[in-house]
């Protein structure tokens, strides 16, 4: 296991000199703003309507989790979905054309450990990108009056940094199948997009006729979509179904990346 | 020290390597020769377990480099024919990464990467960016790779390319040292067609053609009496490119095979690469 932190921490360190943390964490953080002051704003406009309104009931059920955090975090789903591929894209592509891949693989270290330690180090980005939301949200801790509800706070960064997670071991894969990093790029959204869209298919109403809303199919299709997932637990409902959503599927793209890194040896 | 048991490597019908066998012992120094794409490079990726053999095996210092890859792999320098090198690190954060890799304990790491600096003449460029170093010395650092963490069998693919001669001089007089008594006696094997380089370092040659071991003899038998090793050399080729094409090679164009085109590239010889 040695290894893996000499892997992470190499690609750590390469990101830190080449511009592609400094680019993705002010990108972050530049559209992280601009999306926390919408939420913000919009939160205002419309507790300011609700009052013109006097719909107190509304007013009552209104508060700062619902009405910023959890937009806010939407959003940055979005934006994780395009940056965390431009993370991940070069892990295992960039071996290959570096030939650095052939050091790696003539050195006394497992696939698995390159493997877990390319992850690691992504997973050590999205830390980052996660605290940064965090910070975002800390300021409504600070200035809010009443504050969010911080467990429920909590549990959306938990819902992000899963999601990230997520995302990161779909790279990996993406990346470890190509030499070209554009197409990892592409490849790992496209595989997002699938996972993300997949139970789109199940409110087809061809869909509905042909396999039943409520068959087998139909629930291991909205099971495989991410969204469901997300929104549980950004209602800050912590179930170990949800929790093993995302372990599992990044559990199976790791062992597609070993599996995909391994063949270079049988091809 | 290293021990190659009939390696064959198949790329669908392709032979690139065809029950090559051989052996070197402790402090040797060997001349891995033959023309492009005779499968050296394949050869020496199957030694060092980044290509499986499609039959055969090795021994690395006594580990079979399939059964016990990593014992073997941690007794093996590998300088592929690309410097396997990351352009955005500095040369000494590069080799103690490597150094990490190859499991040089924390105590010697420092003094084992200022050491491979030292004679692979880096020690000037230590803090400079790889991306930024001329071809002479990122193949150095390529080199400085290989032995940081004092393996006792080398694998060198055409360690020379690229180099101007005053570095060519200074390499393959490190090579010598490294295989003398007093630092270390590494097993070197080299891949080179600079014939000339073989006669400056190595004690014995191995030439490989069209994937067969055709020749392996001490460097001092082939140039007994004044012969020279570019005749031995063009013998062993042509000699072998006369015989009947083995039935297992693809067909190719009769015009090909009616004309050999000397030593430097037999035409129906197409070893793949292995792609990516």
């Amino acid at each position: 296991m040695k290894h893996t932190f000499v892997i992470a921490g190499r690609e750590l360190r390469s990101y830190f000199v080449s511009p592609v943390a400094y680019a993705v964490l002010t990108l972050f953080t530049v559209i992280g703003g601009f999306f926390f002051l919408a939420s913000i704003l919009s939160f205002e406009a419309e507790l300011a309507n609700a009052q013109q309104w006097q719909a107190f009931d509304y007013l009552e059920s209104m508060n700062l989790n619902d009405g910023v955090i959890a937009p806010f975090f939407q959003i940055m789903w979005i934006v994780l979905l395009v940056l965390v591929p431009g993370l991940t894209m070069s892990l295992f592509s960039a071996e290959k054309t570096n030939g650095t891949e052939e050091l790696l693989l003539t050195s006394p270290l497992t696939i698995w450990e390159l493997v877990l330690g390319k992850l690691l180090a992504a997973l050590a980005m999205i830390t980052l990108l996660t605290l940064l939301l965090a910070a975002f949200c800390g300021l409504l801790f600070v200035f809010a009056d009443p504050t969010p509800e911080p467990r429920k706070a909590l549990a959306g960064l938990l819902a992000v940094w899963l999601l990230g997670a997520n995302y990161a071991a779909i790279g990996c894969f993406a990346s470890s199948v190509t030499r070209n990093q554009l197409i990892a790029f592409f490849l790992a959204i496209v595989l997002i997009f699938f996972l993300w869209l997949i139970a789109v298919v199940t409110q087809i109403g061809a869909f509905q006729q042909a396999v039943g809303a409520e068959s087998l199919f139909a629930r291991i299709l909205g099971w495989i979509s991410t969204a469901d997932h997300f929104d549980a637990l950004m209602k800050g409902v912590v179930d170990t179904r949800d929790l093993a959503y995302f372990v599992g599927i990044t559990t199976i793209f790791v062992l597609l990346t070993k599996a995909s890194v391994e063949s270079v040896r049988w091809r | 020290m290293i021990e190659a048991q009939n390696i064959v490597k198949r790329y669908g019908d392709t032979v690139a390597v065809d029950g090559v066998s051989f052996s070197v012992a402790a402090g040797e120094v060997v001349g891995f020769l033959g023309p492009n794409g005779a499968g050296k490079t394949t050869t020496m990726r199957i030694l060092t377990g980044y290509l499986p053999a499609s039959d055969g095996t090795a021994l690395i210092d006594g580990h079979d480099i399939f059964r016990e890859a990593i014992a073997a792999r941690r007794a093996i320098g590998y300088l592929p024919e690309l410097p396997p090198l990351y352009p955005e690190m500095d040369v000494q954060g590069y080799l103690t990464f490597v150094a990490k890799l190859k499991d040089v304990p924390r105590a010697k790491r420092k003094s084992a990467v200022e050491r491979a600096m030292e004679r692979c003449g880096l020690a000037d460029v230590r803090r400079r960016v790889i991306g930024a170093l001329s071809k002479g010395y990122r193949q150095r650092v390529g080199i400085a790779q290989a032995i940081v963490h004092e393996p006792k069998v080398l694998i060198l693919d055409e360690p020379t390319v690229g180099l101007d001669p005053i570095q060519i001089r200074e390499i393959r007089s490190l090579l010598v040292a490294l295989a003398s008594e007093q630092e270390g006696r590494h097993t070197i094997v080299l891949s080179t067609h600079i014939l000339a380089e073989v006669e400056a370092i190595c004690r014995r040659v191995i030439l490989i053609n069209n994937g067969k071991k055709v020749l392996d003899a001490p460097l001092a038998e082939l140039t007994a009496n004044g012969a020279r090793l570019e005749d031995a050399f063009t013998r062993a080729t042509l000699r072998d490119e006369a015989e009947p094409e083995p039935p297992s090679e693809p067909p190719v164009a009769p015009s090909g095979a009616s004309a050999p085109s000397g030593a430097s590239a037999p035409s129906g010889e197409a070893q793949p690469e292995p792609a990516s």
